[in-house]
């Protein structure tokens, strides 16, 4: 089976979302569909899906002009999307999610053991192992994507549409998601694999076609590109940049944490914090990395253990205790924990310091938030339609942008980065690793979670390796290759050659 | 094509402004229609009559706004109402016998002693949400049920009436020049919570920890006291409320305030307040207010029956509900 996209062009008020498109592919394959945050990826995936019409030409299967009105009809067609944000219900078991709506039934009543064996069945010819009687709330994530990905199997479909299907797994997670995607080709469908990781492209693409700014780039057999020239297609010239030189960490320790434990998250976890020093802290998904990082923020509590700042040991822990202390957060969830997303991007802006902006510690300084916010605007080169549009209407990148300034308006000494880079563009990211660069510069400590390890090494000046729940020791990001770091996140032994020396 | 562009964006602009300010347009346009069908509608005496029968539920929808903003809700304030009468009546009536101090002093003991209670009990609300994640519907359900039954204890089953001081009596008939000061209090209450919510910083938290209680706590806003403040206010408004009802009729009785929350959560749904938290004016609940009072008294001066006015009243609260709900969609349509 062919599938045809020719010159697609879809308009939107304002913005050309694709331009003159056009794409081939055939049965028994995995196509990456790559491009940075806003290339049109989702819009090329949305007219495929049915879900919007092109504004002009045509798409077709088998020389046959294909058109779907609604998702319905491209679901009649074989079309079926598995989108980024899951569909499965927690509460319900793997079976049911699987035949949600269409479960086997005895007569008018649901035929269980039935569901369960067909299920089960299902689930085996996928070549995966999942006990359908398990809650889906109780699976991993890699787990939940795998069911999400069968659950669409099961309408046979011709043509297969995964839209970032690992953005919410831990590095060992993606390769079992992976493994499996690879295994589909089998099955003589079409896999169209939408992704912005170029990492995960060799292992599972057989050709890669590149969007950028809505047009098409190109279509190229993975084997006939290498990286650095998926990269050149997907940005231009884009030079990724290293860690200026002139940030050095200050000797003056400004946090000291000794022996902190919360139970089944972490324990005896001590290290220190110097001042203007960007120290990352690395590990796999579940190795307490958040945990720690909420903990000392207040945010949840401990059980044990200090945490001194500045000189001062921290009681009574609270975010608005560690406010006053002059530490800020950006915690891991962008929209539902550090936006107050139908609040406008000038509240956003303000409401860490809201306890600065006052005028007699009770009346706000409207002036003040004025200035404050249109600085942090104008500094992180955050791209609005206008301060008081909510910031729901902002793109990942930007919301992210506006998170940290929020904190920035706090004047902080200590930031506390958790997954910043989280679904931004690499432009994005970049900007973000400038802002805390530049408040190295002025002597703003920075911790950095994350689960993108090479982030890790070009970011950190030091990095602390934690595995299931400890800090196993400290890596030197100079001397550490990603496979290195990878694998010492993975095994939790640190090889001599890569480790910190301490400067005795 | 130039031009139509600019005019189509003109008639949007105009539309949008129309849009925003709905409910404002009907009750002028319903103002009109009233001053048209009945000569008695439009006199000074009829809007302050229309004044002071809002007040008393007036008052209390102010703090409910922010209630409402903060994405919480109150149940209790009708048993508020009736129990902060009966508290001031109770001591008012006992005081005197048992230490033989003058009536004038017991009921502002009595007066004291009510507030404090309704702080605590606001208090109460915001403490059982926030420690132990309990919904506020249930929490203040709870308490409306608890307080009607604690007011019924305390008067014994009947009104407590003819021991309250006279001047007691000016808090809810008494008039400065022509105005009653039910009104005044209204007026007074109103720029109030206008100034908490849009001047201040407590406002500024409010509409945080209503938009989003994690990110706000995140961002070192106290949840807990911002929501105190909140439902303790609303007590605190409730009880002035109860002063103001045992004052016009000179009695307190345990079945005072019954019901009253529907006409206050009805009056800030009205006046555009979301009642998923975050988003809300005061000036609006200002306006729905003031709706409920112009239907309720132009209905009665056409008189329509109190059976019909109820009918009318629960078509009004839908009709603003959806309105609130298609507003935002209509207007991202035409902003684009």
């Amino acid at each position: 089976m062919k599938l045809d996209v020719k010159n697609i062009v879809k308009v939107y008020p304002g913005t050309r979302a694709l331009d003159d498109v056009s794409m081939s592919m055939e049965s028994g394959k995995v196509y990456a569909l790559i491009g940075k945050n806003g290339s049109g990826k989702s819009t090329l995936v949305k007219l495929l899906a049915g879900v919007i019409q092109p504004t002009s030409g045509e798409i077709f299967i088998d020389g046959k002009p294909l058109v779907c009105k609604t998702p319905g009809d491209a679901h009649k067609e074989g079309i079926v999307t598995v989108y980024q944000e899951m569909s499965l219900i927690p509460g319900l078991t793997v079976a049911e999610n699987i035949f949600l709506n269409r479960m086997p039934k005895r007569g008018k009543i649901i035929d269980w053991p039935e569901a369960y064996r067909q299920s089960k069945e299902f689930l085996r010819t996928m070549g995966v192992n999942i006990d359908p009687r398990r809650q889906v709330q109780d699976l991993s994530m890699w787990q939940k994507q795998i069911v999400e990905i069968t659950k669409a199997m099961i309408y046979s479909p011709k043509i297969l549409l995964l839209d970032e299907p690992t953005s919410a797994l831990a590095v060992n997670e993606v390769q079992n998601l992976l493994e499996f995607v690879r295994s589909l080709k089998e099955r003589n469908i079409i896999v169209v694999y939408i992704t912005h990781k170029l990492q995960e492209l060799r292992q599972v693409a057989d050709e890669v076609a590149v969007l950028r700014d809505g047009k098409f780039i190109g279509q190229v057999p993975m084997d006939e590109i290498d990286d650095k020239g998926i990269v050149n297609m997907m940005f231009g010239e884009v030079k990724i940049r290293e860690r200026p030189k002139d940030i050095i960490p200050q000797d003056e320790v400004v946090m000291k944490v000794r022996k902190l434990t919360r139970k089944k998250a972490f324990q005896n976890v001590s290290f220190d914090l110097k001042k203007g020093e960007v120290l990352g802290i690395a590990g796999m998904l579940g190795s307490g990395r958040t945990e720690l990082l909420r903990s000392i923020f207040g945010a949840d509590g401990f059980s044990s253990g200090t945490i001194e700042i500045y000189g001062k040991s921290v009681t009574n822990f609270s975010p608005e205790k560690l406010v006053s202390h002059r530490v800020g957060l950006t915690p891991e969830e962008r929209k539902t924990e550090g936006l107050i997303l139908i609040h406008s991007i000038k509240d956003n802006l303000c409401y860490a310091s809201i306890k600065q902006n006052q005028i007699a510690h009770f009346l706000e300084n409207k002036r003040k938030r004025d200035q404050i916010s249109a600085k942090q605007v104008t500094d992180l080169e955050i791209r609005i339609p206008g301060i008081n549009h909510p910031c729901s209407s902002l793109s990942g990148g930007n919301q992210q942008k506006v998170v940290v300034g929020n904190w920035l308006n706090t004047k902080p000494m200590i930031m506390l980065y958790d997954e910043p880079s989280r679904g931004i563009d690499v432009n994005a990211k970049q900007q973000i690793f400038e802002i805390m660069w530049n408040s190295a510069r002025e002597g703003i400590s920075s911790i950095f979670v994350s689960t993108e390890l090479e982030e890790l090494l070009e970011v950190c000046h030091r990095l602390l390796i934690m595995y299931r729940g400890e800090i196993i020791g400290e890596v030197d990001p100079a001397r550490c290759s990603i496979e290195e770091l990878y694998e010492c996140c993975m095994s939790g032994e640190i090889s001599p050659a890569i480790a910190l020396q301490e400067a005795a | 094509m130039n031009a139509t562009k600019t005019a189509n964006y003109r008639l949007n602009k105009t539309i949008l402004l129309l849009l925003d300010n709905i409910v404002l347009i009907i009750l002028l346009l319903l103002i009109l229609a009233l001053t048209l069908m009945t000569d008695k509608f439009m006199t000074t005496v009829n809007w302050l009559n229309i004044l002071k029968a809002v007040a008393l539920k007036g008052v209390i929808a102010f703090g409910m706004t922010m209630v409402i903003i903060c994405a919480q809700i109150d149940l209790s304030i009708g048993s508020v109402v009736a129990i902060a009468g009966v508290i001031a009546a109770w001591f008012a009536k006992t005081l005197p016998e048992l230490w033989g101090i003058s009536v004038d002093l017991a009921a502002v003991i009595g007066i004291i002693a009510a507030l404090l209670f309704s702080i605590v009990v606001g208090c109460f609300h915001a403490y059982s949400h926030v420690k132990f994640g309990m919904p506020a519907f249930i929490i203040t359900l709870a308490t409306q049920l608890f307080l009607f039954g604690l007011a019924g204890i305390i008067c014994g089953g009947y009104p407590i009436a003819g021991k309250m001081p006279a001047w007691f009596n000016n808090l809810g008939f008494g008039r400065i020049g022509i105005i009653p000061i039910p009104a005044i209090v209204l007026l007074i209450i109103f720029f109030l919570t206008w100034f908490i919510m849009d001047l201040t910083s407590m406002g500024r938290s409010i509409y945080a920890v209503g938009g989003n209680s994690e990110a706000a706590r995140l961002s070192g806003i106290n949840v807990m006291k911002t929501q105190m403040f909140c439902f303790a206010l609303t007590a605190v408004l409730s009880t002035l409320s109860g002063f103001m009802v045992s004052g016009q009729v000179m009695q307190a009785s345990f079945t005072f305030g019954k019901g009253w929350e529907t006409d206050v959560i009805s009056s800030v749904v009205i006046g555009g307040t979301s009642m998923t938290g975050g988003i809300g004016k005061i000036t609006g609940t200002m306006l729905g207010v003031i709706f409920i009072g112009v239907i309720s008294n132009g209905m009665t001066l056409l008189n329509v029956s109190v059976y019909m006015q109820y009918v009318i009243r629960g078509f009004l609260l839908f009709g603003a509900v959806l309105i609130s709900i298609f507003l935002p969609r209509m207007k991202q349509k035409l902003t684009y």
